[in-house]
């Protein structure tokens, strides 16, 4: 679920941090995709007139329609992914995925009761709350990515963590995926909205870490005791306090410990037995996989492959599939254009003179009035 | 206050034409010396260098150093109102969001001024580092921009190579290939004319022709363009703007795939 209320925190307080940029920019860049958030994603997403699209024996197969068609997308422009796959979940998540697990149930009871109703906006709204990604779903996504040539990485745990670490590392670029907390991981650069369909428009989002950070005006691990307030997936968070609060507080004292210790906790409650040690521990030292032991090759598409998965039984349309194989192999051929970023070096950034200049303004006119105050009083 | 005027608009029209299509905004950063643009597009493959001289200016005056960041699709507009022959002073105040444009027609009776919002613009300077360059080509612009032209229409990328017996440029995709080969000239009669090639060691490169037809927009500007070329290091297309300045545009080259 990500950590409740950042990407919207940094919108307001480091909007410097935040990039609007085309999808075409990412060219011969590797990025690292959440496999389970987007595979989540199409399930939602890819349906024809409300239903999810199915195989004969309905099956659904939403999401390879989606993994495929939006990964020949990033591939044509000349982006490299690598998908990684989520392991176990970290026994501190188990809170939250049992709350999840209450949430489908209450879903499954609306929805039967709109059926019983027969209110089809509802039956719609709660049909998609129900979407699971299932295992099946994802051995049948891991064979796809396999058909087209495209790595993809087992994380031990959990996928944002592993994806941070190829950041990290320097094996990828970025991290794609809606989830905000690849960031808390140690994630340099974040994309948001780059598997999404081309038909929204929507521009990508790039979230740069150092940026995020000089904005909010925090070290790294402040930053993980924000986002723990802000509410994350492996422990509760301090009710009444919210994410304008979140930042005062940790602005002021700079951790969780100093925190607790500074505001009235009967104001405030904590959650019972609070274990937002562990949670650091997670985002500081999560279970992932050594980068270096980690080979990312991509290989020519396998057509012949691609056309007997995904057509006769999954009903895809063979002429599309073979398409779609070429394309891919066409974007194997040729040479990737060069970036100057490599050449030049960075002499200053000038972040905003103007906006200085404004603050400096500000500043003087203040002087200048109280200067003013006491100039008048001795006539 | 900031003030530089320039006796005939069609200067400053023509610089626009020639990075609005690269460049969707920029900042003007001026000084006593002149005017100054640097800036990469959105990809980062490509920069633009502009220098404009406070001597090629008819009237200029800068009495503190201001950076002005500009929609360069709002300034395009704008200069197209101004007159080839109209007189274009742009003015500033100090620490001021606007910049205005005043156009004067050459017999002084039609004054039009337009005042444009500045934008504030987070922006990278780069270093550029001085580089001797193994090959250096210079031949006419409109020469260039015709290669260019023509050969994108062969392949998404040219290959640019320059030997001995002079500079060939070349394109192959799926309709075939094409291949353009410039020979030094022999005799130089007019200057403007002449292909002339400087040659330590022969180097061959590949760019993207859809940059490099974003570059020959500045044809207009110089009758002359520079090309200077080393091994694994962007290409430099130079146009000298007469008695003012230049422009430069960096490209870097599309480069082998190694580990895939």
């Amino acid at each position: 679920m990500g950590i409740l209320g950042l990407s919207k925190l940094i919108a307001d307080i480091a909007p410097q941090a935040v990039k609007e940029m085309e999808i075409k920019n990412y060219f011969g860049r590797k990025v690292a995709i959440d496999a389970s958030m987007s595979l989540y994603q199409f399930l939602i997403a890819v349906r024809s007139e409300g239903a999810q699209l199915t195989s004969v024996d309905g099956e659904t197969t939403s999401h390879l329609m989606g993994t495929f068609y939006r990964t020949i997308r990033l591939v044509e422009n000349g982006i490299k992914p690598v998908y990684v796959f989520d392991g176990k979940p970290p026994d501190m998540k188990s809170h939250q995925l049992n709350k999840r697990a209450e949430r489908r149930e209450e879903a499954e009871k609306e929805l039967q009761k709109a059926t019983e109703s027969g209110d089809t906006a509802s039956i719609e709204k709660f049909n998609r709350r129900l979407v699971k990604v299932t295992k099946q779903h994802g051995e049948e996504a891991r064979q796809l990515l396999k058909l087209m040539g495209v790595p993809v990485v087992e994380a031990p745990c959990e996928a944002e963590a592993q994806c941070a670490q190829l950041v990290k590392a320097g094996k990828v670029y970025a991290v794609a995926t809606e989830d905000m907390d690849a960031l808390t991981f140690g994630a340099d650069v974040l994309l948001r909205h780059l598997t999404f369909s081309e038909a929204r428009k929507m521009p990508v989002q790039e979230f740069h870490l150092n940026h995020v950070l000089s904005g909010l005006e925090l070290n790294h691990k402040e930053f993980i005791d924000l986002c723990i307030l802000l509410g994350c997936d492996y422990c509760g968070s301090i009710r009444g306090i919210g994410p304008k609060r979140a930042i005062e507080l940790i602005k002021q004292h700079r951790s969780i410990e100093q925190v607790l210790h500074n505001i009235d906790t009967k104001k405030y409650q904590p959650p019972e037995n609070w274990d937002f040690e562990n949670a650091r521990r997670l985002f500081v030292e999560p279970e992932v996989a050594d980068a270096k032991d980690i080979e990312l090759k991509w290989c020519d598409p396998d057509e012949e492959g691609l056309v007997k998965f995904l057509c006769g039984d999954k009903q895809f349309n063979e002429e599309r599939v073979r398409n779609g194989a070429k394309k891919l192999m066409k974007a194997r051929t040729g040479t990737t254009q060069g970036r100057l970023d490599g050449f030049f070096k960075v002499l200053s950034t000038t972040p905003n003179p103007k906006r200085k200049a404004e603050e400096e303004k500000k500043n003087a006119n203040k002087k200048a009035k109280t200067g003013g105050g006491r100039g008048r009083k001795p006539k | 206050m900031f003030e530089a005027r320039l006796l005939r608009s069609s200067i400053l029209k023509k610089v626009l034409e020639a990075i609005k299509d690269l460049l969707t905004q920029a900042t003007f950063d001026c000084d006593d010396n002149g005017i100054q643009l640097q800036a990469m597009d959105n990809s980062h493959v490509s920069l633009v260098s502009l220098t404009l001289r406070a001597d090629g200016f008819d009237k200029y005056r800068c009495d503190r150093n201001i950076s002005m960041g500009m929609n360069l699709g709002s300034m395009s507009k704008i200069l197209k109102c101004a007159g080839d022959k109209d007189t274009v002073t742009m003015k500033a105040q100090d620490n001021a969001d606007t910049v205005t444009f005043v156009f004067e027609s050459p017999n002084q009776e039609k004054v039009s001024d337009y005042e444009m919002k500045l934008m504030n613009l987070d922006l990278e300077h780069l270093g550029i580092p001085e580089t001797e360059y193994s090959c250096t080509i210079r031949m006419p612009s409109a020469e260039f921009a015709r290669i260019c032209r023509d050969l994108s229409q062969f392949g998404e990328s040219m290959v640019i190579s320059c030997t001995k017996e002079g500079v060939k440029f070349s394109a192959s995709g799926d309709i075939g290939s094409a291949n353009v080969k410039l020979a030094q000239t022999a005799s130089i009669d007019k200057e403007e004319e002449a292909v002339v090639i400087e040659m330590d060691e022969p180097v061959t490169l590949t760019f993207a022709c859809q940059y490099l037809n974003y570059f020959t927009k500045a044809t207009s500007l110089s009758p002359q363009v520079q090309l200077s070329m080393s091994a694994d290091v962007p290409l430099v297309v130079e146009y000298r703007i007469p008695d003012i300045g230049h422009i430069r545009y960096y490209l870097a080259p599309k480069i082998e795939e190694d580990d895939s």
